[in-house]
């Protein structure tokens, strides 16, 4: 809100999250057929830049990963770890059937659904989904952004320094 | 196969059968022999271009594995099967004959798990080193063995919510992991020179998911090898277990880019089996879509290779007409990318209104669009550096490396099969085939490019007959057992809904036979060799790929040169991962 001074008034928590839900810049992947789907959203038609949506090729300066296409049990581990290497705090949409869920190949060597290895924010159905479903998608993410902040690694990094103490590997003193 | 060819092989080798089916031309050879007969083939006879090669699992019967070997004969347009049986489950490798069969070999042990003598590497294709089965055995189950727990994670982190937010199964087939993946690269490539570099597999530059190893020393490259599979979804394991009917959405997500074209390459082989004939008015509908989805095609090949080259104007003109298409197709088929557009003995839907006056409108634009890539690339200096005299195929590489579509034709080979076997309406056009001289990406390029005006040439003629056509005209042939009437009919129309019925619940019976057709795509021959033994599933559905058997004079082509040159070579063969992958 502006107050008369002209100054304009918030929380950190909502200035982080509208910085984050207005620049989210997914990785450069595309897998299979929705990649071409993706591709046409960012350029001339549909034109994701104007959603802040700019494609980045490093993982390392990505904050969003567009699973786009069928993930193949051998490429699962790879996904898992350009995953690893994005900095938190970060979003994982799923384009698409075979992303999603497997979608149309229930095969030896598909890989059933993005979420059996990394968490799922947005699912979007389709096969594969219009640009217009995935602008979609994007525009849902930023809605949970908006409402949920970041929150959810909140309880992610509490399991994840329980799971630690519990092996041990981290005395119980220095906990801060 | 005529006569006097069918006498002298008989005359060189005794024990060769020759058996002609009803599409085909079979020869049956002794394991021993193979390898002398496909020389003598290829030599002698003019077999010279290779088409593909695979086997098939009988389990019942003593040897257990059947290879066969498609071969062409550029001179006078004859395909014939050479068919021999594995002894003890091994198989000579020929790829001192046809250097590209090593992969299809690599292929064949990764599936059936057949081993080559002689073969140089013979690793896993699609799979990963370590994976314990062999996927297209028919004693392997389609969903694979449920043997790892892999729990979804968003139910995990959110609990398990009634109802549950989706349902899974918790067990799963095996997933890599990052080891067995060191492994399947350090099988491939013994290093040679100063450092191994991996390109890909989540890489913007390799269209899709290939993953290639280069030996650098320095900046050239020593060596290379390609790893693929990072997209195999098992299409054909899938085929063998659905009705025919139910693998066309399939064909689609295949060479995800020219969706039409591979179902028309599909509809068209299993036309041949049933003996379907299609009506007029499908035909030409047919055509003309598939000539937008290579034009279609081909710009997204001239977008995003202009793109990886460094010229971005290129791509968004590119995805400007792109867009154009696809709501024709659309318009038309209700879907953007994968159709589903075609059916067999017709098509889905009959011509929605104003769709001819949309793309009439589109042949008046696009010429001059044309122009405007032209006038961006064409002379450019900096595209000129970049393709000229880059990545050379001779004439003898086309057909030793089973090359085919415009990489074929940009090294003066005249190979397309809308003019050698014609199929849909193309024996009834009038359209050139442009061939290239120095066989250079540069060449191929410009092939590409005049192969969109011969598409529009096509397009065009398809538009002016079917505007005489009247609105009437069927188009699909319903009167066909094995054919499915449209839905306007089967509403209506008591006859027509049993019929469909019956087809949608019990599949369409096939004869027993086999068939092998192709199809021109914009990435090269797309072929389906189905082998039946009557009923409504193909006892083994092959589909061979151009765009695999393109890649594979990809290692030759870089040897000696840079990677940025890597780059451009790899735009102008334009693989698709779904593809060469299946």
């Amino acid at each position: 809100m502006v107050n008369s001074n002209g100054f304009v008034l918030t929380t950190v928590d909502e200035l982080l999250s509208w910085g984050r839900r207005n620049a989210l810049w997914p990785l450069t992947i595309g897998l299979a057929c929705c990649a071409i789907e993706m591709m046409h959203a960012a350029a001339s038609r549909f034109d994701l830049d104007r959603l802040g949506v700019i494609f980045r090729a490093s993982p390392r300066q990505a904050d969003l990963l567009i699973v786009a296409g069928t993930v193949v049990n051998k490429v699962a581990p790879m996904l898992k770890l350009l995953w690893e290497q994005m900095p938190d705090p970060k979003w994982c949409i799923t384009m698409g059937g075979c992303a999603s869920a497997g979608g149309p190949f229930p095969t030896y060597s598909t890989l059933q659904g993005m979420d059996r290895i990394i968490p799922v924010d947005v699912y979007i159905p389709g096969c594969p989904p219009h640009p217009q479903g995935l602008i979609y998608g994007i525009l849902q993410l930023q809605k949970k952004i908006k409402e949920k902040g970041v929150k959810k690694y909140d309880k992610a990094f509490n399991d994840f320094r329980k799971d630690i103490q519990r092996q041990g590997l981290i005395p119980r003193e220095i906990e801060v | 196969m005529n006569k006097a060819t069918a006498d002298r092989v008989k005359f060189e080798f005794k024990d060769v059968d020759v058996e002609r089916t009803e599409h085909t031309v079979n020869l049956h050879v002794r394991h021993e022999k193979l390898a002398e007969l496909l020389k003598h083939l290829k030599e002698r006879e003019g077999f010279r271009h290779f088409i593909d090669h695979t086997c098939i699992d009988f389990p019942d019967k003593r040897e257990r594995f059947q290879g066969i070997y498609i071969l062409y004969n550029p001179d006078v347009n004859e395909r014939v099967l050479v068919k021999t049986w594995a002894k003890d489950g091994k198989l000579p490798s020929i790829e001192k004959l046809w250097p590209c069969a090593r992969w299809a070999e690599r292929e064949a042990y990764d599936m059936f798990g057949v081993i080559y003598d002689g073969h140089e590497n013979l690793r896993r294709m699609f799979m990963w080193e370590g994976y314990p089965y062999y996927p297209l055995r028919k004693d392997f189950p389609m969903e694979g063995p449920q043997e790892v727990e892999l729990p979804s994670l968003t139910e995990l982190y959110a609990g398990r919510t009634e109802p549950p937010s989706h349902d899974f199964e918790l067990m799963h087939t095996r997933v890599a992991t990052l080891e067995d993946l060191e492994r399947t690269e350090r099988s491939r490539l013994k290093k040679k020179a100063q450092l191994v570099l991996n390109w890909g597999p989540l890489h913007p530059g390799t269209h899709g998911t290939i993953w290639f190893l280069f030996d650098l020393d320095g900046e050239s490259v020593v060596q290379s090898d390609v790893i693929l599979g990072q997209l195999h979804r098992g299409m054909e394991k899938i085929a063998e277990n659905i009705y025919y009917f139910q693998f066309l959405p399939y064909t689609d997500r295949m060479d995800y880019i020219s969706a039409i074209c591979n179902e028309l390459a599909y509809v068209n082989t299993v036309e041949k089996l049933l003996g379907v004939e299609v009506p007029q008015k499908a035909r030409y509908i047919r055509t003309m879509f598939a000539e937008l989805q290579r034009i279609n095609s081909h710009l997204l090949w001239l977008g995003t290779g202009a793109l990886d080259l460094g010229a971005l104007t290129v791509f968004l003109y590119a995805f400007r007409e792109r867009e154009k298409i696809m709501d024709i197709i659309e318009g038309n088929a209700g879907f953007r990318l994968t159709s589903a557009f075609l059916r067999i003995g017709g098509v889905h839907y009959d011509l929605a209104e104003g769709t001819l006056d949309v793309v009439k409108a589109f042949i008046k634009d696009f010429p001059q669009r044309l122009r405007e890539y032209h006038n961006l690339l064409t002379r450019n200096r900096i595209w000129l550096r970049r393709t000229k005299d880059i990545g050379i195929i001779s004439r003898e590489d086309v057909f030793n490396y089973g090359l085919s579509g415009p990489v074929a034709r940009a090294s003066g080979v005249p190979y397309d099969l809308r003019k050698l076997e014609p199929y849909a309406a193309y024996d009834e056009l009038d359209f050139d085939i442009p061939v290239g001289e120095v066989g250079d990406v540069y060449d191929r390029y410009l092939v590409r490019m005049e192969e969109m005006v011969q598409s529009l040439r096509i397009v065009e003629q398809c538009v002016a007959k079917l505007e005489k056509l009247p609105k009437s005209a069927p188009y699909v042939n319903k009167e066909h057992p094995a054919v499915m009437a449209p839905k306007e009919d089967v509403f209506m129309d008591l006859e027509d809904m049993v019929k469909n019925f019956r087809i949608v619940v019990h599949g369409e019976d096939a004869p027993p036979g086999e068939v092998y057709a192709g199809g021109e795509n914009p990435r090269g021959e797309l072929g389906f060799y189905i082998y039946s033994v009557s009923g409504s599933k193909p006892y083994r559905l092959r589909i061979r790929s151009g765009a695999l058997y393109n890649l594979s004079i990809f290692p030759k082509l870089i040897e000696g040169r840079t990677i940025a040159d890597a780059i451009a070579l790899l735009g102008s063969l334009d693989p698709v991962v779904g593809e060469t992958d299946r």
